[in-house]
């Protein structure tokens, strides 16, 4: 069952970032929170949203507002860095 | 389900603007979908305001984001995850018939949600208590800097905005168990549930990104 096997995937996940944040990872710490934090919006976005079976119009709905808080972040990033 | 004089069979459900469910469906779900990216976009100026300060304030937002309860902050992570399964079931339940199921999983999720926002008020009480408050009225001893100021009132808001989130989507699902228990909703038709589901989703969505970076790594 997809939902089973999404919500353990998401609990181990939660447990890794847990794990990770204890780890001397340095400033890598932050880039992996992320990363993993992005493991698990996708699995919540294609699994429980079924993104997967979505039309590509709705698609194009969330792949745009995830490209805008994309460039609204790291264009405010690539500001507040090079001042 | 009522036949139309001159074309195929229209189902009760389809308003007359629409030729049929299916269309009819889809544009609920590309009008949902358009209402949860605006919702995402909300937070982004927020989510945007936390990287800008965090870079100008690295060090202050890791001890600031050390001072908050790991162990609350996991907790209710665990907690939006297993309800985000829990509403998941619901549909499904719907979709295959078990309505006493659906109605079971809603009322779950309910009570996850409320088990979620009783821990966010044990934190917020405790925050309080120690002088940590928003904006200029923030008196943390502990940590006096500008940016555990910065931070703290960054998390009031964007920990404020998602409980306001939690708490309509608790108020969605808890009204559509009634429904859902008086055979409302069948195999073909459950929109409603659908989009509150989505909602529900979206509000355990933001909380995976809040919880790394307002508990774990600042």
């Amino acid at each position: 069952m997809a939902y089973v096997l999404a919500w353990l995937a998401l609990l181990v996940l939660t447990a890794a970032s847990f794990g990770a944040a204890h780890a001397p990872l340095g400033s890598l710490a932050t880039a992996v929170a992320l990363a993993i934090a992005s493991i698990k919006a996708a699995i919540v976005l294609l699994v429980f949203m079924h993104l997967v079976e979505a039309s590509a119009a709705v698609r194009a709905v969330i792949l745009t507002a995830i490209v805008f808080i994309l460039l609204l972040v790291l264009g405010i990033l690539a500001d507040v860095s090079t001042r | 389900v009522s036949t139309s004089e001159h074309g195929p069979p229209v189902a009760k459900h389809v308003a007359e603007h629409f030729q049929d469910l299916a269309r009819q469906q889809h544009a609920v779900r590309l009008g949902m979908w358009i209402f949860l990216s605006s919702e995402t976009l909300l937070f982004a100026g927020l989510f945007g305001l936390f990287a800008g300060y965090r870079t100008m304030y690295t060090a202050d937002f890791l001890a600031a984001s050390h001072h908050n309860s790991v162990a609350i902050g996991t907790a209710n992570t665990a907690i939006l995850i297993t309800s985000s399964f829990s509403v998941a079931w619901a549909l499904h339940s719907v979709r295959h018939g078990a309505r006493r199921v659906a109605a079971l999983s809603l009322g779950v999720t309910v009570a996850l949600g409320a088990a979620f926002l009783g821990l966010k008020l044990i934190e917020y009480a405790d925050h309080v208590r120690h002088g940590i408050r928003p904006g200029s009225y923030y008196a943390f001893a502990a940590l006096p800097s500008h940016g555990a100021k910065l931070f703290f009132t960054l998390y009031y808001f964007l920990t404020g905005l998602h409980a306001l989130h939690v708490i309509g989507g608790m108020t969605f699902l808890a009204v559509l168990i009634r429904p859902v228990v008086r055979r409302r909703y069948d195999e073909a038709h459950h929109v409603p549930l659908e989009n509150g589901a989505l909602y529900w989703h979206l509000v355990d969505l933001i909380w995976i990104f809040l919880w790394p970076l307002l508990y774990l790594v600042g």
